[in-house]
């Protein structure tokens, strides 16, 4: 099934919008743009290590992440998309995938050939630049979670996370006030954290005793914004986000 | 291979029942918790809570009873590359 958008539908144009108001060329150019439309379940690959696509992958709704298996088994992930992102833009010029993308959820996905974004790159240069930034700061976030990962102690990385994935949210319009819908279950976060589910849910059941959040089924809401920012170490700054107000 | 076990308890605020585990040399070489009925992703089990020399490692696996942590531990111990 193919389709286009209008802007208030597309996640994409939301985004770039945050960034800078379109022509209305380039705003035809993204409403226009073809896309092939799918829903994914839930813990489904959409793209593996070593494809060579010939499309990429917009999120409409859901959530997916973005993840590398060690030999002997292990799973590493080291991003979580969401509506907006295109996780695997970068196979637009790096032809084989050195990481995979599954979902999470189910996802709504649109697939956009190349060749379509090609087309769309050469006629409207602003729209080039802000994919390019996009995976820029995909490359920020990467830095930030190794930092994350590598030095902050469980307790302060489950906050930091929580603090990326709220902003983020609220970015794109699917936070409000303090809560979001997080379909992310302890095992997911275990694999995104580096440590055990075990270590993962004693640390949910020490933050929910401590009232830094509140979960009920996959809602999470933030009940202290100020102290859980201030125990995840967390500054929006690497978000690049256009509206720091949103972040503070 | 046998290994000694030793109860402990262990100070992890959350399960505190525990076992030490010594190699044939009388060496401390892990610690396992019983994972208590709180524990929302694996009740009754028996965690890795910290390894020691080959034991330890970004692994922290879960086990049904001691005898399978014991088989893992000492597959551990016993593993050379």
């Amino acid at each position: 099934m193919h389709a286009s958008f209008l802007s208030q539908d597309n996640p994409m144009i939301r985004k770039i919008e945050s960034v800078f108001t379109l022509t209305d060329d380039e705003r035809q150019a993204l409403e226009n743009l073809p896309m092939q439309l799918a829903v994914i379940k839930d813990d489904q690959d959409i793209v593996r290590e070593g494809d060579r696509p010939s499309r990429s992958c917009l999120i409409l709704s859901g959530f997916t992440a973005t993840y590398k298996i060690s030999g002997d088994g292990k799973r590493q992930i080291m991003n979580f998309s969401i509506a907006g992102d295109i996780p695997d833009l970068q196979s637009l010029h790096l032809k084989v995938l050195d990481c995979s993308i599954g979902t999470l959820s189910t996802c709504r996905v649109g697939f956009i050939t190349h060749e379509a974004l090609r087309d769309l790159c050469e006629r409207c240069p602003r729209i080039t630049a802000a994919f390019w930034r996009e995976t820029l700061i995909e490359a920020a976030i990467f830095r930030e979670w190794l930092l994350n990962v590598g030095r902050r102690e469980a307790y302060n990385r489950v906050a930091h996370l929580f603090c990326e994935l709220l902003v983020r949210l609220r970015a794109v319009g699917l936070a409000k006030d303090d809560a979001c819908d997080l379909p992310i279950t302890q095992g997911e976060l275990a694999d995104a954290f580096g440590i055990s589910t075990v270590h993962v849910n004693r640390v949910l059941q020490q933050m929910r005793a401590d009232g830094l959040i509140v979960t009920k089924g996959t809602r999470l809401t933030i009940p202290d914004w100020d102290r859980l920012k201030e125990v995840g170490e967390f500054t929006p700054g690497y978000l690049h986000l256009e509206q720091p107000e949103e972040a503070a | 291979m046998s290994l000694p076990f030793q109860p402990v308890r262990v100070g992890n605020d959350f399960d505190e029942e525990g076992m030490l585990v010594f190699n044939s040399h009388h060496r401390l070489v892990a610690v396992l918790a019983h994972l208590s009925e709180d524990n929302e992703v694996s009740p009754g089990q028996w965690y890795l809570e910290a390894g020691f020399g080959r034991s330890n490692g970004p692994s922290h696996p879960t086990f049904a009873d001691l005898d399978m942590a014991q088989e893992w531990i000492a597959q551990r111990l016993a593993y050379r590359p």
